[in-house]
């Protein structure tokens, strides 16, 4: 075979593995986009199975109108927002402080923020909730709030450390020696510089908030105070599922993540492999 | 250069002129050690809060019998003893291995797949590369109701296409209420959701190798197989070992997949560690023995834990 039929059959292979990857990884958001448009009696004759027919909007009307659903929105989206600037707060001055200062402790806490980010949820979520109810924060958003940063901080300082480290420290040493103390160099040169980080991170914080599960569910029991993924996993415990309202909310769960990672596509594909992942 | 071997500015004239105490603190705690302290302290303060002691809390607490809002009675290891005869845990552990090892394996030959399509000669590989990294970023919840609905033994739509378009089987299957199919159905939402993590990271890897130990190997006479064996992989090696830790962890750990498809049904056929955890407190409201179940995970977890940590942490001193 000569050289240039093997390199197009190479090519036809690879396209030939894109869709099905493409297939594989499309089609659960396909119909599940598509269930939402549907009646509830197009759904059950098994009719026109993959277009809507009729394109109804009736879910979206009672998800709205006969659920919870706006409220858990306004609960997931308090509960993300503020874990996120808490997070990005102290992971951003953390991550300065262990990938540039000097001083007692730091390789210690540098390992120390690392294996705390690997520690998993569904070791510590009972003595969590524990602590949580100690401190009269159960069955409040504010008790998710303070919970939250056990796993955004932690990484929010990785990313950024690996972040800080590629800065060149000549930048803040050439300011230094113009008269600036290490806290103006970290005001005026570091954080300008690696604001793009630092929002990739929080963004990254914001989704992680966003799509917990396991402390929402557990700390949670109000049914007003729910997050959306417990509200909406809460819809299956009933007899009749409702599939469609409970798709449309997927869908409009899944918009306000998928707007975020359009924006930060790039960050987040660089800042996964240079901080999370450096091999 | 190792992180603590970096040089230092030198020390400016105010620093020097400043003696005593002062001196003292600086060469004892380090040169940048107030604001260093000030900048960490928040950080110290919350892994003390909400991990370091919750975790000193629950060695205690699996050392006792604690019901929800009784006082908790120390019994030592009486729990972890009861456990390790208990079926239901040992099962539980047995489905964990499968779950585990089922996920991380396919998911690591579908992410090798992702990266390699991702670094040949197509069109378009940025929105493609972006496309396919959707499941990871998707909320784990809304993936795994989507596929509990695309798997509904009446109305979903794997049965239609298997039985009404491709006529592959005569009827339909309830992938997550049979004890046959269950266990594989879950692992495969695992996957899905789990298998462009490896993927971007192996495209990662692989775009930082020179490109002139392809064309080395070419002139040696490597076809495109060898190449992948004899360049490619060797490469990825320290990125493979990371990725595949990683994802042992998280997979291990997983709650939600399995809580939301089956919650460790039917009969306890996907009944994983994480979800018995969870019914053991909440369910049959045993704390000690739910945290009990939790710290049995402990061990094995720390190990990867820190070979982890000495991978990670080696490719960010580089």
């Amino acid at each position: 075979m000569s050289k240039l039929a093997l390199a197009r059959l190479q090519t036809g292979f690879a396209y030939g593995v894109l869709s099905f990857l493409l297939v594989l990884v499309l089609f659960p958001f396909y119909w599940m986009t598509v269930t939402s448009f549907k009646t509830e009696d197009q759904m059950r004759s098994l009719v026109s199975m993959f277009w809507p027919s009729p394109f109804a909007l009736e879910n979206y009307v009672q998800l709205v109108t006969k659920t919870d659903f706006l409220a858990w929105f306004g609960n997931s989206a308090i509960v993300a927002i503020s874990s996120t600037l808490v997070a990005t707060a102290i992971g951003t001055l953390g991550a300065y402080a262990l990938a540039r200062l000097k001083f007692l402790g730091r390789a210690f806490m540098s390992s120390t923020v690392l294996i705390t980010y690997l520690v998993p949820p569904s070791i510590l979520f009972i003595p969590l909730y524990a602590q949580i109810r100690t401190f009269g924060l159960s069955d409040s958003l504010a008790g998710l709030i303070a919970a939250y940063p056990s796993f955004t901080v932690p990484f929010v300082t990785w990313l950024l450390m690996g972040y800080f480290e590629s800065i060149p420290i000549e930048l803040e040493e050439a300011a230094m020696i113009d008269g600036s103390t290490r806290f103006g160099a970290f005001r005026r040169i570091i954080l300008p510089l690696s604001a793009p980080g630092v929002l990739a991170a929080a963004l990254y914080a914001f989704t992680q908030a966003w799509n917990e599960f396991l402390y929402a569910l557990v700390f949670i029991t109000n049914v007003k105070l729910r997050t959306l993924p417990v509200g909406l996993s809460s819809f299956i415990t009933g007899d009749v599922y409702g599939w469609g309202y409970l798709m449309a909310g997927a869908v409009l769960t899944t918009l306000p993540v998928i707007a975020v990672y359009i924006y930060l596509q790039k960050y987040m594909v660089e800042g996964l492999t240079a901080g999370s992942v450096k091999g | 250069m190792s992180i603590g071997a970096r040089t230092y500015p030198a020390k400016t004239s105010i620093e020097v002129r400043s003696g005593g105490v002062a001196t003292t603190l600086k060469r004892v705690l380090g040169p940048d050690w107030r604001m260093g302290f000030l900048f960490v302290l928040p950080i110290v303060v919350l892994v003390l809060a909400l991990v370091a002691y919750p975790f000193c809390y629950a060695v205690y607490l699996s050392m006792t019998r604690k019901f929800v809002g009784m006082p908790a009675v120390f019994v030592g290891f009486e729990n972890y003893v009861r456990l390790a005869s208990d079926g239901f845990f040992r099962r539980a552990v047995w489905n964990s291995v499968i779950f585990t090892f089922g996920s991380v394996v396919f998911k690591l030959m579908l992410g090798m797949a992702m990266a390699l399509v991702l670094t040949s000669n197509i069109r378009f590989r940025s929105v493609f590369t972006g496309i396919l990294l959707v499941p990871w970023v998707a909320p784990t919840v809304v993936s795994a109701l989507n596929f509990l609905w695309i798997y509904d033994g009446s109305l979903g739509v794997l049965n239609y296409l298997l039985v009404r378009v491709f006529h592959i089987l005569p009827q339909g299957v309830g992938w997550l209420s049979e004890a046959g199919t269950a266990m594989a159905s879950v692992i495969f939402v695992n996957i899905w959701r789990g298998f462009p993590f490896f993927g971007i990271s192996f495209l990662a890897g692989m775009k930082a190798i020179p490109g002139e130990l392809y064309e080395a190997a070419s002139v040696d006479g490597a076809n495109p197989l060898q190449r992948f064996c004899y360049v490619t992989l060797p490469s990825l090696r320290n990125i493979m070992i990371i990725v595949i830790l990683l994802s042992t962890i998280w997979t291990f750990n997983d709650f939600g997949i399995v809580y939301i498809l089956t919650k460790g049904g039917p009969g306890g056929a996907t009944m994983v560690l994480p979800v018995f955890t969870y019914e053991m407190a909440f369910g049959a409201q045993r704390l000690g023995d739910a945290i009990a179940v939790a710290l049995y995970m402990l061990p094995p977890l720390a190990i990867v834990i820190i070979l982890l940590a000495r991978y990670m942490r080696r490719g960010s001193a580089r």
